[in-house]
């Protein structure tokens, strides 16, 4: 593979990188608590660095995608269990970007919300169909570059760096209240969640087999993960940095896509609040599609139906019928009226719930030594592996009370 | 793998996806069907394919709500059609030649054929 293409498929893992749950999480970290939740960005940033590059080798040596693996691995019961799960996560996902998108364009355009909502699912619609996999994945991730426009405003706003460094080692801010502390807590699990949603790892691995990738990308499938996952991650703490250095002295709750956009305004003025709504809409939509893809992926491989859309859509039919009706469910969520946010935080709380049921099958085949000989899993990967599954059990196991103590992290 | 090599038949079969000679999806080894071979022993007949082999495998309210949105339809690969079985089990024909393909041509109909790149 060239360096430009390397090159290109590094940028689009950076701008496809945030989604609309890490850019209010983000937001919201900072503005609550400062730079104190920088390490939990960092420490799930390395999580999904290693279980997507897991994910992108096993694609490559084993050439199957994760829910195929979930199936095999799983069984028929508790593969439908991860399944339903799944669906449910990535639906309400795929509507809170769809929602949050129409809200950008909202704001840009002064049109009403929801029809924004249509438009923009028309589009997308119209993206997936018109568009092979690698310019869908390019065209958007590229696009949400302009989300850079973040880490140029944090440069502007002259930040305490000594402050953001220490946000790197792990801390819980001292004198908070038993309350507080949950809510702290609740904020760690859902950032956990929002970097390492599972979607990520079903699109990743089912874009591998897309690109047709063997075992000559593995370095690229690695470089990939390890940069472009790590700039992207830096996106969002730049987010969470300017969110903590702007908001919080004002005692702002930055709970809108828009008004984190005002992190870029207060420095940089009308044309970097133009810049960051761009950024926003198209790293939001390309989530929406990710979402969507993901689903119809998942559904395919568990049942074995024809998928791709490195092939025509008349190819797969039952797989372009799959993610068309996906969107339409996700648009019929955001019409109802709900709000988006509610959205946000419900897709948070079942994706944390199916981490583990996603990435156990894929740590027990990417260490297999049948299907992927030479390539399995060495005791680094295995190691890291491991302790990052034991930390989303955790995870998922206190994710509903957290849920339900906090009422979602709004007390 | 060859289809005579000993494998662990439920865990590296049941499950597992199933490609045909063109490298088209065909479905899932939903269930495996065994004859008498001999005394006290068995062998693999046929591969099941498709939601009526999920009886048994599935609680009986789940198989219902399975068989009310998808049917109950099997179809049976004999065993002597997979050439491989490794990450998949390879057919060694095309999935036409077992009715795989049924469902998948039937929801073509829904597809217009025109507009992609």
């Amino acid at each position: 593979m060239n360096p430009l293409e390397i090159t290109l498929g590094i940028l689009t893992a950076v701008g496809g990188f945030v989604d609309i749950s890490e850019l209010v999480f983000a937001a919201q970290a900072g503005s609550g608590y400062g730079y104190a939740l920088i390490w939990v960005f960092a420490f799930a940033t390395i999580g999904i660095m290693a279980m997507g590059e897991m994910s992108g080798r096993v694609a490559a040596v084993a050439k199957q995608p994760v829910f195929n693996l979930i199936r095999h691995r799983l069984g028929l019961k508790l593969g439908l269990v991860t399944l339903i799960a799944s669906l449910v996560s990535n639906l309400i996902t795929c509507a809170a970007e769809i929602g949050g998108a129409a809200i950008i364009l909202h704001l840009l355009t002064g049109a009403p919300v929801m029809l924004m909502a249509v438009m923009m699912m028309a589009v997308l619609i119209g993206t997936i169909w018109i568009l092979p996999f690698k310019w869908i994945e390019r065209s958007y991730g590229l696009l949400g570059l302009f989300m850079l426009v973040f880490a140029v405003a944090l440069i502007k706003i002259h930040p305490p760096w000594g402050a953001i460094a220490g946000g790197f080692v792990p801390q819980v801010p001292s004198g908070l209240s038993t309350t507080e502390l949950i809510r702290f807590a609740y904020f760690g699990v859902a950032i956990v969640s929002a970097v390492m949603f599972p979607y990520e790892v079903y699109f990743y691995s089912s874009g591998g087999i897309e690109e047709g990738w063997g075992v000559k990308d593995l370095p690229v499938n690695r470089l990939t993960c390890i940069v472009g996952f790590a700039l992207g991650s830096l996106l969002s703490i730049s987010i969470l940095s300017s969110s903590a250095q702007l908001f919080t002295p004002l005692l702002a709750d930055p709970q809108l896509p828009g008004t984190t956009a005002l992190e870029v305004e207060l420095p940089m003025g009308r044309a970097g609040l133009l810049l960051a709504l761009v950024g926003i809409l198209f790293a939001v939509a390309g989530a929406a599609i990710e979402t969507c893809l993901a689903n119809a992926y998942s559904v395919a491989q568990f049942f074995g139906w024809e998928w791709g859309r490195h092939k025509k859509p008349w190819e797969t039919p039952r797989f372009t019928l799959a993610w068309i009706a996906l969107f339409l469910a996700g648009l019929a969520i955001v019409l109802t009226g709900v709000d988006v946010m509610k959205l946000v935080e419900f897709a948070i709380l079942f994706s944390v719930l199916v981490l583990p049921l996603t990435y156990l099958p894929l740590l027990l085949l990417a260490s297999d030594r049948h299907f992927m000989r030479k390539h399995r899993n060495g005791t680094l990967a295995n190691s890291v592996g491991w302790i990052y599954f034991a930390v989303i059990v955790v995870a998922a196991l206190a994710a509903v009370p957290l849920f339900l103590l906090t009422s979602g992290g709004q007390t | 793998m060859s289809p005579r090599d000993k494998i662990q038949l439920m865990s590296g079969l049941l499950d597992l996806p199933i490609l045909d000679k063109d490298w088209r999806y065909c479905g899932i080894v939903d269930d495996i069907e065994f004859e008498e071979s001999g005394e006290n022993a068995l062998r693999v007949k046929a591969l099941l394919v498709g939601p009526g082999a999920y009886r048994g495998r599935l609680p009986g309210w789940l198989f219902s709500i399975v068989r009310w949105i998808a049917g109950e339809h099997i179809s049976r690969v004999p065993w002597d059609a997979i050439v491989e079985i490794g990450s998949a089990a390879v057919l060694k024909v095309s999935g036409d030649d077992y009715g795989l393909h049924h469902a998948e041509d039937k929801a073509r109909r829904l597809v217009p054929k025109r507009g992609a790149i």
